[in-house]
């Protein structure tokens, strides 16, 4: 046994700790403490390979039908463990806080954290194996875990169908993807991924149709658009720790996915390449254009995960192309920036889940629109989510902007052998631009209405602040947010390893090399205006806000979430679909009072829906139009066509 | 020497530039005007009273306006004050230009939030809304200039030497483009009149509506850089003897800074602004030519460079 195998044992009597002990501090701990030993354990294995080590290797017997377990952690496998178990630590020991008051009415805490656990053992299977079947036992672990761990409200109906909707795209996917291995396990007669490799690296018609098949199935697991639906209800749904992990770690197994099987395809032809870059752009436009109009802060945040998933697609896409074109310094770019974004996003995206968990926790809303004035009540929660607010808007000199850059370093490179590829790459730019300008209007909408202005529902009170076991993680993420912003060159080596299993050469570092300078000094400025405006702010005169000579305005009269996005939501009404019920007050003095409401609905899950109605409208009216007499012989002629049509698509045996 | 000059220039130019668009302002509409350092005494002025802030408001306040100041200084490095190449420049320096303007403007949106006032919010909305339709035109501009050159920095590309038709009409886009980006990242006409005291049409002051003392200078001051940093990329674009060695590369620069200003002063006088709901469509337009210069770019550019 190595400490990587170990971790797996551990993990499981922690597990079954927090299931057995008595005493509720015991059951906490065991799965704490196994967590803690897990990590350690797997991080001496996982770091020295990220950061450049030879690949760890071993076999593992097993009955049939897997025959024996191949372990294979390479760079790109050691990058993903080497944060997906710490941070799984520490969404464990904020749940310690935020479900206090649920183990204090006598709730057990030990299903919940032994789940945790669980969550962390498929990161060691899915991150490390190299058998198909093990892997989807990986896979179905997380994917059921965190569905368990999505309706701990399970009382509450709208929860239960929130997972239900999860439960149902994932394996949706799970589908998709079992298809996929079948496929590669008749031509290979194998279930180890080296098999696979070795038949996707030779061109076939069937690398193209796994390909596909494998994009869609781990586009559903990272919630990419059109398969995001799940994601916002799910979100909104769970804990906000398990909104965290699922949105910045648990669902970052979907682009390893592509990842490990990109390796496996080898050098991919250009139409990959544009096909992942263009489905990353959409996913980013279209996740970022849905955050403008949320009044649910964790739902807001959900789409915002479509968004950054959606960038970091756009970096794998450009590193595709690179490397189909045979370019390493656009792989480079690529696959590091798209990895590096990966990072990136699980720091600021938990951060951002935590802090809206400590705003739920101190006001029992999640609702924007009924917020307003926490940063005087909670300052501790404003700060940190200001940090990760500034974060996920790329603005530098914070953690995002250095991952987004080495994506633009690619894109408009002008390495493109043809015209129209620099042409559109420099438009992939463009959009990627226009996504970060509007991520940043609405994470200034999230953090001013909820923490500045006053408070708009007097209805809403305003608890104390978050306890140790809530802010430490914050903090953390906060740190490590700064950290890599202020250092990007030295965080991007943990990247760098898992991005030369590509053909790359040494771009990435370059690329960055000159902002560090320029995002220290930023730091540096950022702390003195900080301190100076603290100080400052107690010994200024104070005085009203200025109201144009109205004196007698109120808290309700402040501008609302709707009112911050109406114009953006006008401009851009035909991408946003709304729902809209209004009965305006008519003439001068009316007599009967008017109201508006505007609600912003997912339009995938709306046209889903549709299609269905219609569909099945459809069929009845086809199903009508054919006459009584041969609606037998005509049912008999539809199924000899769809069986003729099986038997030459697949082939005559 | 030249160091010397670029720091004098970027201490200088900012306030002289506003103090020049007012002057012209006031010559067209007949009278003499204050003097052209009239801003420099306004921000002394503005940093010698003592801050007012409002009951609502939190340290974010005080913080909005001094990092937008702090992101504008840093960007005007970037600035080619006397043609190229400027103080600070690397590649895909204007990448990082964009995103610390956005900082600012982060900063500033919720320095105004914070006010808890339904004008000032408004102002945010509107700022927000017209930077995020604005982004795409600068890297469509800049990415097709820089594909047009075969070159990375934001210097170095709107420094294009004019060859050609299609280098014509690249270099014409760029200038539309530019100028859309002029006018609506320094809040001027036709996008936002800095002189209107209506507080339902105003954007950029609307924001600001309750900073005063130092806060309202740092607002002034950051502006006024990032009018200069603004106005010193088009001077570049428009300056024939960029390139050349010698005093004439630089003397003309400086003299087409002061000629936007001029012209910028012109238009506020001539024209009225557009309706707000008018500039998406006048976004679009710079949208239209940077989209024109990105394909031109593309395709003159030789791959590989």
């Amino acid at each position: 046994m190595t400490p990587l195998t170990w971790s797996i044992p551990v993990l499981l009597a922690g597990a079954a700790g927090a299931l057995l002990f008595k005493v509720r501090v015991l059951r906490i701990a065991s799965s704490l403490l196994s967590q803690a030993a897990a990590t350690g354990l797997v991080l001496t294995t996982a770091l020295p390979i990220a950061l450049g080590g030879a690949p760890f290797s071993a076999q593992w017997p097993w009955p049939a039908p897997i025959g024996a377990i191949a372990l294979h952690v390479d760079a790109l496998g050691a990058f993903f463990l080497s944060w997906s178990l710490p941070l799984t630590l520490l969404g464990s020991v904020y749940a310690v806080g935020y479900l206090k008051p649920y183990f204090d009415k006598g709730r057990n805490p030990g299903p919940h954290f032994a789940l945790l656990n669980l969550v962390s053992l498929s990161f060691v299977l899915i991150y490390s194996v190299q058998n198909a079947l093990v892997f989807l036992l990986g896979w179905e672990t997380a994917a059921v875990s965190a569905w368990l761990l999505v309706i701990w409200d399970y009382k509450n109906q709208k929860i239960r169908f929130a997972g239900f909707n999860y439960l149902v795209s994932t394996h949706v996917g799970l589908l998709v993807l079992v298809a996929a291995f079948t496929l590669l396990h008749s031509r290979t007669d194998s279930m180890s991924f080296d098999a696979f490799a070795r038949f996707l690296a030779v061109q076939s018609p069937t690398r193209a149709v796994v390909f596909l098949l494998l994009g869609v199935s781990f586009a559903l697991k990272s919630a990419f658009f059109p398969f995001h639906t799940w994601l916002p209800r799910a979100h909104s749904a769970a804990p906000a720790h398990v909104s965290a992990l699922m949105s910045g770690v648990i669902h970052k197994a979907g682009l390893f996915g592509f990842l490990r099987f990109a390796l496996m395809l080898g050098r991919p032809e250009e139409w990959m390449g544009w096909l992942t870059l263009g489905f990353g752009a959409l996913s980013a436009f279209t996740g970022v254009m849905a955050t403008t109009s949320q009044r649910d802060l964790k739902r807001l945040l959900g789409y915002s995960s479509t968004e950054n998933v959606g960038i970091a697609a756009m970096g794998f896409g450009l590193g595709l192309l690179g490397w189909s074109w045979g370019l390493p310094q656009l792989s480079a770019l690529g696959f590091a920036g798209g990895l590096f974004h990966v990072l990136n996003h699980a720091l600021f995206k938990c951060l951002l889940f935590y802090a809206a968990g400590a705003i739920y926790k101190a006001t029992h809303t999640v609702d924007l629109e009924r917020m307003g004035g926490l940063a005087k009540k909670l300052p501790k929660t404003a700060l940190l989510f200001l940090v990760g607010a500034l974060a996920i808007s790329a603005l530098p000199p914070f953690n995002g902007f250095a991952s987004e850059l080495l994506v633009y370093s690619g894109l408009l490179s002008g390495k493109a052998p043809e015209p129209q590829g620099n042409g559109a790459l420099v438009a992939a730019a463009a959009a990627l631009a226009f996504v970060g300008a509007v991520s940043a209007l609405s994470m200034t909408r999230a953090f001013g209405l909820a923490f500045l202005g006053t408070p708009r529902d007097a209805s809403v009170h305003v608890s104390s602040g978050s306890p140790g076991p809530m802010t430490w993680p914050m903090v953390a993420h906060a740190l490590g947010v700064m950290a890599v912003g202020f250092a990007p060159n030295v965080a991007l080596k943990l990247v760098t390893s898992a991005a030369a299993l590509f053909p790359v050469d040494d771009s990435a570092p370059t690329a960055l090399s000159s902002v560090v300078p320029l995002n220290q000094a930023l730091f540096a400025g950022l702390a003195l205006v900080a301190l100076v405006s603290v100080v400052r702010a107690r010994s200024a005169r104070k005085s009203v806000t200025w109201g144009c000579g109205y004196t007698a305005g109120t808290s309700r009269m402040q501008y609302t979430g709707s009112s911050f996005s109406e114009q953006f939501t006008r401009t851009f009404a035909p991408l946003m679909p709304s729902l809209r019920r209004e009965r305006l007050p008519h003439g001068p003095f009316p007599k009967e009072p008017g109201h508006l409401a505007t609600h912003f609905i997912d339009g995938v899950e709306r046209r889903v829906f549709e299609a269905l109605g219609r569909g099945e409208e459809f069929v009845s009216r086809a199903a009508g139009n054919v006459p009584e007499q041969p609606r037998i012989a005509f049912a008999a002629g539809v199924a000899m066509l769809v069986l003729v049509g099986a038997l030459l698509a697949g082939g005559f045996p | 020497m030249r160091l010397v000059a670029q720091l004098a220039t970027l201490v200088v130019m900012p306030l002289v530039l506003v103090g020049v668009v007012t002057r012209v302002k006031s010559l067209w509409s007949g009278r003499r005007g204050a003097p052209v350092l009239q801003p420099v005494f306004d921000v002394v002025r503005l940093f010698r009273k003592k801050p007012v802030v409002s009951h609502v408001s939190t340290p974010m306040f005080q913080a909005g306006p001094a990092v937008f100041l702090v992101t504008a200084l840093v960007t005007a490095l970037l600035a080619p004050s006397l043609g190229a190449p400027p103080l600070f420049s690397f590649g895909y320096d204007f990448v990082w230009l964009a995103y610390a303007w956005g900082l600012g403007r982060v900063a500033l949106m919720l320095s105004a939030l914070d006010t808890g006032s339904a004008f000032e919010g408004m102002g945010a909305a509107r700022e927000a809304v017209f930077s995020s339709m604005l982004e795409p035109v600068l890297f469509l501009v800049v990415g097709g200039l820089s594909l047009a050159a075969g070159v990375h920095s934001l210097s170095e590309a709107v420094a294009l030497p004019v060859h050609g038709g299609l280098g014509l009409l690249a270099w014409a886009g760029a200038l539309v483009a530019l100028v859309v980006v002029l006018t609506v990242e320094t809040g001027r006409m036709p996008v936002d009149d800095p002189t209107t005291h209506l507080e339902l049409t105003m954007v950029h002051e609307v924001m600001v509506l309750d900073h005063a003392g130092p806060e309202l200078g740092m607002v002034q001051l950051g502006a006024a850089l990032k009018l200069f940093t603004t106005a010193s990329f088009l001077a570049a674009l428009l300056n024939p003897f960029a390139a050349e060695a010698g005093l004439k590369g630089p003397l003309v620069n400086v003299g087409l800074l002061l000629g936007v200003a001029v012209a910028i002063g012109t238009v506020e006088s001539l024209m009225a602004r557009l309706k707000l709901r008018a500039v998406p469509r006048y976004i679009g337009l710079g949208l239209g030519s940077a989209l024109v210069v990105a394909l031109l770019g593309a395709w003159t550019h030789r791959g590989g460079a």
